[in-house]
């Protein structure tokens, strides 16, 4: 509108015009008598705002403008404050000052044109919240120069001057007075106008409303403008009081408590002189209520309570109010119950009002729903006291008085935590950033909270920008984690496993980043203590106790060319004591052991040259820590928090704090801000994720469809199931994968998987048992009975999840088999010379089972020298065994292999056959020495160590014993081979 | 509710005494001979009662061929019992039995129940050992014997069920609440299940 914005063109504002035009309609003489028509009303509406136009002029010119001037000290902070007030005071008055006009012109211009310009056209109809708008500012601007007593400042001393500036408004006013002090009558002829414009105004509208017909369109409209004006005189009358109430405040008060308190934005609304009202126990004088604190004054003391952190409660039975706010809590008592109500009312309507951040229209308590204010809020709050929080800002929600839900904490010491809050404490995730003694760097803990402290999962990002990941009990680490040294620290680590009291405590992984070394372990106060493994890059392994990180009393050293040394040994793995070594080749010494004076080793000791080869699982095979670390006991606090969550009945809050979570860490943090922003990886909704899983595990109990649901549990990042095998393959990274790989670790290997598999049914189980009881239900078998929990465990659990663990656990095969896999590679590379006839022949395979059309002669061979042909089928079958990791599917492709070779002897005969051991064993060895399947060795004791032990004895069982027994008999052809040349020359076989 | 127990049993003898075709006769109840000279499968199972029990025998075959020999303890690891076959004809097979019984005895699984079985006991016209020799013997060894002839269906039966009585019956108190039995030591040479 830009009719509004600058001065209007007819309009100018030094000069005070005189009445416009004269407007006076045929039989309008008669009009306040008896019925008008609505051209007559609004004729009339024309000349009252014609009037009110030039009230308003005259203020502008005659009294606002030169107010402005007349401050006598414009200089001091007070002169200033109300130069502003009055200049803040002359705007809303001009713009006051344009509505009219506006008014005025398009009334002008219905009286002209009645049928193009509806009634709409009027602001007052057509944009009655612009209207409203310019009215409020207007009083607003006007009660704070009351407040501040601006009129009486400036116009002191002056009076006839400012009467005689007044004077001229009587032409527009009825009762103008001048009797009464200067800033009275100033007051007056600021205010008059308006209020007199609204009276006259209403009657005027509710005459139109009667000359409108029935459905006339605009006949809502003028209700409405009505009830606007009718409102805004409420409102104003409101507006007045209380001003007069503030500024009458001031003259009871002390000056310095005056200048405090009556500032002039500040309103009175009740005051315990008016009405008694006593604080207990703070024993307070006077109690006021302003619009936007509670303020109680004791002595010279203010105390005064923000209304946005302000919460009453009436006391039962009892004339009193309880006040609860962030640091205080008291009671406000009266002495009889009509009293209580009125405080109970007003505060709480004062409340309403603060929170809306807007005065109430018409009246105070007459704003928008709820009436009573709701006990969530959201504000901000400087601690003075209060424990941990002194001093502190906390920005966010609150609920009665403390913080309670989302919000902001800092600390005027640069600590800061953001997140969630309940009663007043640290409860749910958040993170808290402690800054160092080093410019811009902070210990970030994105963690989860109760009560106060860190409990549960969280991740700490320190200054030294290690990291640790894992969990906390009371603020320290406790239970499982993973600490990562700074990737540039000289003396690089990362410690997978348990913790007590902030300190490594329990069985734990190091990993040693410059020599690759890595301790598997009792840790102790932050040392290794109790048994521990250590594993070597170089391949060498040993198993030992320690105390106080020190290695104590004798162990097992496997050095890496499978020697093996008992006995006690220094730090850098030197025999020195009492000992025995046995070489690969079974010799032993045995004896005392020392370090001479630097010439070396110097034993002691009887040389036993007449020994059998070692026993390998003793040596070369032996299995270190398999005892000293029960599989079941391993990684309690892996598995604990998972316990914890589903005996508390799997609550969707408790999940994260329970389970973890992952955050997307990208480049390091380097300020305050990067640190705060941490993407979760988990959603909000958690508790309805939960809620639809275990819903979901109910209608997956048949066999195919609990496989399937599993499957999917597993591979999700978030489902518990998941979220624990996530946490259980980090372990088994840490332990056995990498450089650190060590053949002695198979044993605690494969049984920690097989033990993983058990936790995770169990944990299926909870899950179930969960997911029954929210339906009121029980689980049927409970306890399950053992039989049937193993068969779950191998045939369903262990081929799930087998494949997070499978390439670090075969790795460990691997290397373990790796001579005899060697010798047998051997084996097969010189049977793969053979020609398909003669490696038949060399393996005495009965004629009458070959399949000789395979085989193809030409007239001119003896032999053929097809390679690859015979038993092609089971050939090709038989290295599809290496396609798949689940020990069954392993053991399905070889029974299929089985079939095959039957199936081709069966063609060959022309007629079904079952094969006996003598004809079966060389026909598999045939087809394994075709397959070249690498590493079988490693293949054959996986499987069988992953078998379910239902097969054992069984035709599972014997296939696989027939497999490893092919494998070993040509490996021993491999060591043959190797021990006398040329045993198996072409030229003699040809 | 009747338990079943899993016994594994290997076979051993020279090839040629008739290894299969007890398995087969047993397992089957016919013998061809016509058709080849061995017949039946490498592995084959049946169930048998026993007193209160239900046995069913996993019957492993192995190649009898000499060079195979060294790989015979991978087929009699975890044996119940061991089914030693000779041919009353051949002296050899005899003088070969006596040696798996040496090798069972040092290397083969505690407490494996041996049965000696002297086949072809329909060509006795052509023994070459001695019924009391063998019986002897098997004394000597704690065995059981018997001649038996895959051909007429002679002991076939009594062997297993020799073997059986042999299987020291299960303890009761290991007798799980809900009917399972669990066998004695940590790999078990026989398992026991459920059965309906
Ligand atoms: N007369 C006779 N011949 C038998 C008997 N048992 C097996 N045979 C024959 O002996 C040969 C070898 O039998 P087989 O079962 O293949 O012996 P294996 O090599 O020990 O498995 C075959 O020709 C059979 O027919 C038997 O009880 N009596
Ligand atoms: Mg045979």
């Amino acid at each position: 509108m830009p009719g509004l914005a600058a001065p209007h063109p007819a309009v100018t504002l030094s000069q005070p015009r005189e009445l416009r035009g004269g407007w006076v309609l045929p039989g309008s003489h008669c009009a306040l008598g008896g019925a008008m028509c609505s051209r007559e009303v609004e004729a009339a509406l024309l000349r009252l705002e014609e009037t009110f136009s030039a009230s308003l002029a005259h203020v502008n010119t005659r009294i606002l403008q030169p107010l402005l001037l007349a401050d006598p000290e414009p200089w001091e902070p007070r002169g200033r404050e109300h130069l502003q007030l009055l200049q803040q005071l002359l705007r809303s008055s001009q713009q006051l000052r344009q509505l009219t006009e506006q008014s005025l012109q398009s009334l002008l211009k219905r009286l002209h044109q009645p049928r193009t310009t509806g009634l709409e056209a009027l602001p007052l109809l057509g944009s009655a919240d612009g209207v409203l708008q310019v009215h409020l500012e207007y009083i607003e601007s006007y009660t704070s120069c009351l407040v501040a007593q601006v009129f009486q400042q400036v116009a002191k001393g002056k009076r006839e001057h400012w009467l005689a500036q007044c004077r001229p408004l009587q032409k527009y006013l009825a009762g103008m007075s001048f009797e009464g002090s200067v800033d009275a009558v100033l007051g007056q002829a600021l205010c008059q106008p308006l209020a007199q414009h609204l009276q006259q105004y209403i009657l005027l509208l509710l005459r139109l409303r009667d000359t409108l017909r029935k459905h006339h369109p605009a006949q809502e409209l003028v209700i409405n403008a009505i009830t606007l004006y009718g409102n805004l005189q409420s409102f104003l009358q409101q507006a007045l009081d209380q001003a007069v109430a503030t500024q009458a405040l001031g003259h009871s008060l002390s000056s310095r408590l005056k200048d405090a308190l009556c500032t002039p934005g500040h309103r009175l609304l009740q005051d315990s002189q008016d009405i008694p009202v006593t604080a207990i126990p703070l024993r307070a004088e006077r109690v006021l209520l302003f619009d936007d604190a509670l303020v109680l004054l004791k002595g010279p003391n203010i105390h005064s309570f923000d209304l946005r952190l302000v919460w009453v409660h009436p006391v039962q039975d009892r004339c009193m109010l309880r006040v609860v706010t962030p640091e205080d809590e008291f009671s406000l008592c009266v002495r009889d119950p009509q009293d209580l109500v009125v405080w109970q009312w007003k505060v709480s309507q004062a409340v309403c009002q603060a929170l809306r951040g807007k005065k109430d229209f018409p009246v105070l308590g007459a704003g928008p729903a709820p009436s009573e204010p709701p006990a969530c809020r959201s504000a901000a709050y400087t601690f003075r006291t209060k424990g941990h929080l002194c001093r502190a800002t906390y920005e966010g929600e609150w609920y009665s008085g403390r913080p309670h839900g989302k919000g902001t904490l800092k600390w005027p010491d640069g600590r800061n935590h953001v997140g969630n809050f309940r009663w007043g404490l640290e409860h749910g995730f958040g993170i808290y950033l402690v800054p160092k003694a080093i410019e811009d760097k902070f210990d970030c803990y994105k963690c989860h909270w109760q009560e106060g402290t860190m409990q549960g999962y969280g991740i700490c990002e320190y200054s030294s920008e290690e990291v640790y990941r894992g969990y906390f009990q009371a603020g320290l680490r406790h239970g499982f984690g993973v600490l990562d040294s700074a990737p540039q620290a000289p003396q690089p680590f990362r410690y997978t496993g348990h913790w007590a009291k902030d300190q490594r405590s329990g069985y734990g992984i190091q990993e040693d980043g410059n020599s690759g070394e890595r301790y598997i372990g009792m840790w102790q106060a932050d040392q290794r203590n109790g048994s521990g493994v250590v594993v070597t890059q170089a391949g060498i392994c040993y198993q030992s106790t320690f105390q106080a990180d020190k290695m104590v009393g004798p162990g097992v050293l496997l050095s890496e060319d499978d020697s093996l040394y008992e006995g006690t040994f220094t730090k850098d793995l030197t025999p020195e004591g009492k000992g025995k070594i046995t070489f690969p080749n079974g010799f032993t010494l045995e004896g005392w052991f020392g370090s001479g004076t630097g010439r070396g080793l110097n034993t002691q000791g009887v040389l036993d040259t007449a020994a059998l080869p070692p026993d390998p699982s003793s040596t070369c095979k032996r299995q270190l820590g398999v005892d000293a670390f029960p599989v079941e006991s391993r990684w309690p606090g892996v598995y604990g928090p998972f316990r914890v969550f589903m005996v508390a009945g799997c609550p969707g809050e408790l999940q994260e704090a329970l389970l973890g979570f992952h955050v997307q860490r990208s480049r390091v943090p380097r300020r305050a801000q990067d640190y705060l922003r941490c993407e979760r990886s988990c959603l909000e909704d958690e508790a309805g994720r939960m809620e639809d899983a275990l819903e979901e595990l109910l209608c997956h109990r048949e066999p195919a469809a609990l496989q399937r649901y599993l499957q999917k549990a597993l591979n999700s990042t978030w489902h518990p199931l998941g979220k624990l095998l996530r946490t259980l393959m980090l372990t088994f990274q840490a332990t056995y994968g990498g450089f650190g790989a060590n053949k002695h670790l198979q044993g605690m290997a494969q049984g920690e998987v097989k033990q993983h598999a058990r936790e995770l049914w169990a944990a299926y189980r909870g899950l179930l048992r969960v997911a029954l009881q929210r339906k009121g239900q029980a689980l049927e078998e409970e306890p399950e009975d053992a039989e049937t929990r193993d068969l779950q465990v191998h045939r369903l659990m262990l081929p799930l999840v087998l494949p997070s663990f499978y390439s670090e656990l075969f790795t460990l095969y691997l290397l373990l088999h790796e001579p005899e896999d060697a010798l047998y590679s051997q084996g097969i590379a010189s049977l793969s010379l053979f020609p398909d006839s003669k490696l038949l022949e060399f393996l005495d395979v009965h004629k009458h089972l070959w399949p000789l059309k395979d085989l193809r002669l030409t007239s001119n061979q003896r032999s053929s020298l097809v390679r690859d042909r015979c038993f092609l089928s089971a050939t090709e079958c038989l290295q599809k065994i290496i396609t798949t990791v689940d020990p069954r599917e392993k053991l399905e492709v070889l029974e299929k292999t089985y079939g095959e070779i039957e199936a081709t002897v069966s063609r060959v005969l022309g007629r079904e056959h079952k094969l006996p051991m003598d004809d079966l064993l060389p026909l598999l060895i045939y087809v394994v020495s075709r397959a070249r399947i690498q590493h079988l060795g490693a293949e054959i004791h996986l499987i069988r160590d992953m078998m379910d032990p239902v097969h054992t004895g069984g035709l599972y069982d014997f296939l696989l014993t027939a497999l490893e027994s092919c494998y070993e008999h040509i490996q021993k052809g491999g060591m043959r081979l190797r021990r006398l040349p040329g045993h198996w020359d072409l030229r003699d076989l040809s | 509710r009747m338990a079943i127990r899993e016994l594994k049993v290997c076979l051993l003898g020279d090839t040629g005494v008739g290894k299969s075709s007890i398995v087969c006769r047993f397992v089957q109840d016919h013998f061809d001979h016509n058709i080849s000279p061995t017949i039946g499968a490498s592995f084959m199972t049946k169930t048998v009662p026993c007193g209160n029990e239900l046995h069913k025998f996993l019957i492993w075959d192995t190649a009898g061929q000499e060079r195979f020999h060294s790989l015979a303890p991978m087929y009699y690891r975890g044996s119940a019992a061991a089914v030693i076959v000779y041919d009353i004809t051949k002296q050899d097979s005899f003088h070969t039995l006596k040696k798996w019984v040496k090798e069972l005895k040092e290397h083969g699984p505690e407490n494996i129940v041996m049965a000696i079985a002297g086949n072809k006991c329909d060509l006795s016209d052509i023994r070459e050992v001695p019924l009391k020799d063998a019986k002897d013997y098997a004394e000597s060894i704690g065995a059981i014997v018997v001649e038996t002839s895959a051909k007429n269906a002679i002991n076939i039966e009594e062997l297993f069920q020799g073997i059986s009585r042999q299987i020291p019956p299960l303890d009761p108190h290991e007798k799980g609440n809900n009917g399972v039995i669990c066998m004695h030591g940590g790999k078990p040479p026989s398992q026991a299940h459920r059965c309906c």
